[in-house]
């Protein structure tokens, strides 16, 4: 294996570690608060993908919201005041033609997931918290809702592909005679600051205390005096604007589709069980070495025994260490 | 009247571990419960604090109908529940368990002289300020526990327990915090198989079994010893 290859490597494995960490530090967060898999998890990353798309591109909001500003503009003088005071507001649609642009499109796409994540939890969740077998039904009534949303988007948006803008343009970054794209640099750095900020919260903040302890021990949390039903769909949030980043992140790269959530969220699951259920450094940890295993094994053997290789590790894994690479003992 | 149970029941799916129990206890007083496992003892606390609906009959705090009222809501109240020292944060630090005790507090106010209040009490906690709470051996746990009860500022704190699975010594310098608790001006409920170490803090002992109060003596020099033996394991022959 030449150099080249191995950097190559690396870099496509950090790239997919990095999605596979903002999925799966979501996903692990959930299940360490409230014992449950969201399988609408990957429906938020392409929540995130097309409402950033929506927003910032040209062909999204901004082309849906022009014909009204030729109307506004076109009609105020017989509106009289109401006129003067709407004109502007017609220049205004009119000068955003091409789109809202990623700025702006991916700070609000991230808390349009946040949105959508508190939605999916009051339907799809929040029924069933405390009553029996409810990881069970909500397992049922994620995929449902998943599989809703998806053809939802698929009515709404068509069946054509879209694709965001990549958020760095320029010739690519040239690290050991291998070009890697900027957006991929991009997701390579910004990944691991996006979890130390996630760590700071974890510790730091109010909310994110409490939401380690209702992890650790809910009943000791509920008798400190923290509202743990709160803490749930609060935790949701989190959860989801992870994982519209993720989406984002996935949307510079690849095509923008219903399903483009599916394949990574099996990932994610994956990562979850092999860094160790609810252990958050494990979650990352595994996701970079999955990300890693993946690619490097799709380089030397094949694509097609990429998985094959992947799953095999995670069964010896599992053999050696039940609970994973860094789970705790049973409590 | 500060603290009032009447006719409680509650339990588990359909089997009553709590039966029309009442009890009452008065400001600034400590009480004590005792009686054999498995008797509902743990199960009163957990449905006064609101962790399990009471089936029937009302738990009174300053004169408000709290049964079946949201644990939280019950904390900010000032009833504090303070379970068996193996329940905490494992994986936290001693610090952010103790932070996490002012989790019901409105304001910051007074949490730094709460930090020295529990470390005055338990001064081992300082020590250990930044090792996880899993890490704590048992007595160190228990005072934890407490510690992070106080952090709340109770005016009834109930503690569940205390000196189960302790050594002597440790249980000594234990009981001397709680009566030190008690002595603030610290309502006080503490349940313990320990008999002796209830003697020595509580003014009022109530006997549980089988789901409710059957004895209740403020004369606690005068109860038998021999009497509550043979409550625990049967005449002996």
């Amino acid at each position: 294996m030449t150099l080249e290859a191995i950097a190559a490597i690396i870099a496509s494995g950090l790239v997919s570690g990095s999605l596979y960490a903002l999925m799966a530090s979501g996903l692990s967060l959930v299940w360490g608060t409230l014992r449950m898999f969201n399988f609408a998890h990957g429906v938020l990353v392409m929540i995130g993908a097309y409402s950033g798309w929506y927003i910032s591109d040209r062909g999204g909001l901004a082309k849906v919201l022009q014909p009204l500003g030729k109307k506004i503009t076109k009609n105020s003088e017989d509106w009289g005041l109401m006129g003067d005071i709407l004109y502007p507001l017609g220049e205004w649609i009119l000068s955003i033609k091409s789109g809202f642009g990623l700025g702006i499109g991916v700070p609000l796409a991230i808390v349009f997931c946040g949105i959508a994540g508190y939605v999916i939890y009051v339907l799809l969740v929040k029924p069933f918290v405390g009553k029996p077998n409810a990881d069970l039904i909500v397992i049922i009534t994620t995929i449902a809702g998943a599989s809703f949303i998806q053809n939802g988007v698929q009515v709404i948006f068509g069946p054509r592909y879209k694709k965001l803008d990549r958020i760095l343009e320029g010739r690519p970054l040239e690290v050991l005679d291998t070009a890697i794209g900027l957006q991929e640099v991009l997701i390579i750095v910004l990944t691991p600051v996006t979890l130390l900020l996630l760590h700071f919260f974890l510790k730091l903040s109010k909310l994110g205390l409490a939401i380690r302890a209702v992890a650790q021990n809910d009943d000791f949390a509920r008798l400190v005096g923290i509202n743990v039903n709160q803490i749930y769909p609060q935790t949701f949030v989190v959860s989801s604007m992870l994982a519209g980043l993720a989406g984002l992140m996935l949307g510079g790269l690849f095509f923008i589709l219903p399903t483009m959530g599916s394949e990574p969220l099996l990932r994610a699951f994956v990562v979850v069980v092999f860094g160790g259920l609810g252990s958050l450094p494990g979650t990352i940890v595994g996701s970079y070495v999955i990300g890693l295993i993946e690619q490097s094994s799709a380089y030397v053997f094949s694509l097609y025994w990429a998985p094959v290789v992947l799953f095999a590790t995670l069964i010896l894994v599992l053999i050696f260490r039940p609970r994973g690479l860094m789970g705790g003992k049973e409590s | 009247m500060l603290f009032q149970v009447e006719n409680l029941t509650s339990g588990y799916g359909k089997i009553d571990v709590v039966r029309s129990l009442s009890l009452h206890v008065d400001e600034g007083e400590r009480v004590g419960l005792f009686g054999p496992n498995g008797h509902g003892k743990t199960t009163l606390l957990r449905t006064v604090s609101g962790l399990i609906p009471a089936k029937s009959g009302l738990v009174v705090f300053r004169g408000e109908d709290i049964t079946g009222a949201d644990p939280h809501k019950i904390v900010k109240k000032g009833l504090i529940h303070v379970p068996q020292g193996n329940q905490l944060f494992p994986e936290m630090t001693v610090q952010e368990n103790l932070t996490l005790g002012t989790f019901a507090a409105r304001t910051d106010k007074g949490k730094a002289s709460n930090f020295e209040k529990v470390f005055a009490l338990f001064p081992r906690l300082k020590e250990r300020l930044s090792q996880r709470a899993q890490t704590l051996s048992g007595g160190e746990r228990q005072m934890l526990a407490i510690g992070v009860g106080l952090m709340g500022m109770p005016e009834l704190l109930i503690l569940d327990e205390p000196s189960v699975g302790l050594a002597p010594i440790i249980k000594e310098e234990l009981a001397r915090a709680i009566g030190e608790i008690a002595d603030s001006g610290v309502t006080m409920i503490v349940v313990d198989q320990d008999v002796e170490l209830l003697l020595g803090i509580c003014e009022r002992l109530y006997l549980i079994e089988k789901g409710s109060v059957s004895l209740e003596t403020t004369d606690v020099s005068q109860v038998n010893q021999a009497e509550i033996l043979e409550m625990y394991f049967g005449k002996v022959t």
